[in-house]
């Protein structure tokens, strides 16, 4: 990895005053294959095997199906993923995330591949280093129906 | 058994490799829906230094691939903490470890519990090195349209006592122990 490129920190986020309700964050996108959904596994260290585990998965049929399912806290991880990825979980110019509240709708079977995006829901005015907002992300699955939504707060600099 | 040899292709870090992988193992001791007592508040059994590979190992399996997400040495020079970003749900596998298979929050491991929603808060990322207690305090059960919800609040500190974030997990669970037992012998 070459680092001697001396590109100041990044990533940078918006700055409070400029930013408007309704500023749409880029899109990211997800395909939860099984061999993905094992490594998530491996790194949440969730190893339930209602995610990695077939065989039982289809005698347990804990959502009613009888197949492995990508783990809740995976398509927390996607939400989430719009925020950070757009303006940094800290940004170089003092932003950082305060908050996710997600919501899960539906269990995403392998092999679906899952898109989110947010956009800026509300602007909370609380003062000189200390305004933060909120963003709506919704995630929806290869056919559409809507996976998970969440709320999340995000502190950005003046 | 339950865990399938496959997954040992993706060991990233000695701390998978340690780490119980048999989801099932010990599960009669695991706390239940049932035994669980509201406002009980204890630390979680295990502490979880902060590597930078489980940090990158996180951030990969969440599908980062810029080098201030997984390249340590590039994330030193480059990111504004010096060190990796952390993907803001790397709680996850600091809350899974410190909890292990016994005692309070065990229920977070039941085989048929599903996840209805989570909330989790951050007031600072997790820093390398770093030594992580985790405090749970049962926070409230009950039953709505048949299932059985059980919360519990998770405070995260360090090693001086600063609260890094907190995570009020949810889930809804087989009932009792007995419930338990149809889905480890499914």
């Amino acid at each position: 990895m070459n680092i001697s490129n001396p590109s100041p920190p990044h990533p940078v986020a918006p700055r409070f005053g400029e930013i408007e309700t309704g500023t749409e964050l880029p899109a990211i996108e997800l395909c939860y294959s099984q061999p993905v959904i094992d490594r998530y596994a491996l790194a949440s260290l969730d190893m339930n095997p209602v995610h990695t585990n077939e065989e039982w998965a289809a005698r347990a049929q804990v959502f009613g199906m009888p197949e492995t399912v990508g783990h809740g806290m995976m398509t927390m991880s996607s939400l989430a993923s719009v925020v950070s990825r757009a303006w940094g979980p800290v940004s170089a110019n003092g932003g950082s995330i305060r908050f996710v509240n997600a919501t899960f709708t539906k269990p995403v079977r392998v092999g679906e591949t899952v898109v989110a995006k947010g956009y800026v829901k509300k602007k909370h005015h609380h003062g000189e280093g200390r305004n933060w907002v909120e963003v709506k992300v919704e995630a929806r699955d290869t056919s559409g129906d809507v996976i998970g939504v969440a709320d999340v707060g995000y502190n950005l600099p003046d | 058994m339950q865990t399938p040899d496959r997954l040992n292709r993706y060991i990233e870090t000695q701390r998978q490799k340690d780490f119980e992988r048999q989801f099932h193992l010990g599960w009669e001791q695991y706390e239940t829906w049932e035994e669980a007592t509201v406002g009980e508040r204890a630390d979680a059994s295990h502490t979880f230094t902060v590597a930078d590979d489980d940090v990158a190992s996180y951030n990969r399996a969440c599908g980062e691939t810029d080098p201030l997400y997984v390249d340590p040495e590039y994330a030193g020079v480059h990111s504004p903490t010096g060190e990796l970003l952390q993907h803001p749900i790397f709680v996850t596998a600091v809350a899974f470890y410190c909890i292990g298979s016994s005692g309070i929050g065990s229920w977070i491991r039941t085989p048929g519990a599903r996840n209805p929603g989570q909330q989790i808060e951050i007031n600072e990322p997790f820093g390398v090195g770093e030594v992580i207690t985790t405090t749970i305090t049962t926070r409230q059960k009950f039953v709505q349209r048949g299932k059985h919800y059980l919360t519990m609040f998770m405070e995260f500190r360090n090693q001086d006592g600063v609260l890094k974030a907190t995570w009020d997990c949810s889930l809804i669970l087989p009932a009792t122990r007995a419930d338990v037992g149809r889905f480890v012998h499914a």
